[in-house]
């Protein structure tokens, strides 16, 4: 893989030992501790791009995705799966950024947890997302964390 | 030049079923970009106005899956983000590049590694600035995703051109 020898992550930020081909494949990934949200970044290749030279929506959605469900693990104490991601596009991310995801939890009850999630770039926000995701039953009792209140704030903004 | 459009990664055979043939992503053969990486993605043209005018298709291989050993829902999305944009343009002869908006994904059921994974795309509508379309994946008659897309109609037909998808 062509990694850029030169790069360095923001502060903070560890890289994640990936497990499974696709994250492997596409990665690295890179995440930051944060207090009651997931907060992660991923410097984008020249493999992560379209036609265009934009990073593909596919590679953002995946980011985001995995972000999210490392959110449920974190928060919820659970495994899942996505069963529904929406994704809105708002500007393009591109080759050579550092692009950086935060998803926290919105909702959750015995089978189901909400993930709210945005991706900023050096510039701007790229995407922003909300996903459901089932709960894994794992024998252990699923924790209930605080729900947020009613007129949740904005998320706060990365970079 | 032709690009070398099989995934080296590959290692399960890929036998693609007949009328698919492996679409190549990289316009000037040098570049790997996101769609040659995760693939090998393959493309049929069906007849004209009907929902197999256009067809992608890919083998699960293991660089495609998460931990579990199922499909990535990751690799889902990314097909499903194409079919919509390519399968958009051949139905209704668009021919330009259609940036993604919004898109809404339903991840119905799994696929796991060796399974010929199929996407098709219906176009709802197209306005002078937006098109909708909805994707299916299917994994033999099995829905495996639903999603509904929400591209850009760039103003200016020149300002981008589709990729070319020489399947």
């Amino acid at each position: 893989m062509t990694e850029d020898p030169l790069f360095r992550p923001p502060a903070g930020f560890v890289q994640v030992t990936s497990s499974g081909g696709f994250s492997t494949h596409n990665g690295p990934y890179w995440e930051r501790p944060a207090e009651g949200r997931v907060v992660r970044g991923f410097h984008a290749l020249p493999r992560h791009a379209n036609a265009l030279g934009i990073v593909h929506g596919g590679m953002l959605t995946a980011f985001l995705d995995s972000t999210m469900g490392v959110a449920v693990h974190r928060l919820v104490h659970s495994r899942s799966v996505t069963i529904r991601l929406v994704a809105d596009f708002l500007s393009p991310g591109r080759v050579g950024d550092w692009l950086q995801a935060e998803a926290e939890l919105i909702g959750v009850d015995e089978g189901v947890a909400h993930i709210r999630a945005s991706l900023s770039g050096p510039r701007h926000l790229v995407m922003t997302g909300q996903g459901s995701f089932a709960l894994l039953r794992t024998g252990r009792p699923v924790r209930y964390p605080k729900p947020r209140p009613a007129t949740a704030a904005p998320l706060s903004d990365s970079a | 030049m032709d690009a070398p459009v099989s995934n080296p990664a590959a290692s399960v055979a890929e036998n693609p079923p007949p009328g698919f043939r492996p679409i190549n992503f990289s316009r000037d053969g040098t570049r790997a970009d996101f769609n040659t990486h995760v693939g090998t993605l393959y493309g049929k043209r069906g007849e004209k106005g009907t929902p197999d005018a256009f067809v992608m298709g890919f083998r699960v291989q293991p660089h495609m899956c998460n931990p579990v050993g199922g499909l990535h829902g990751g690799m889902m999305m990314t097909v499903a983000d194409l079919v919509a944009g390519m399968g958009t343009n051949v139905h209704t002869g668009l021919r330009r590049f259609l940036p993604t908006v919004n898109m809404t994904f339903d991840f119905v059921a799994p696929a796991r590694v060796g399974d010929w994974v199929e996407g098709r795309c219906e176009v709802v509508r197209v306005t002078r600035n937006l098109a909708f379309a909805h994707i299916f994946l299917t994994v033999g008659e099995r829905r495996i995703l639903r999603a509904s897309s929400i591209m850009k109609v760039p103003s200016d037909p020149a300002a981008g051109r589709a990729p070319p998808a020489k399947s």
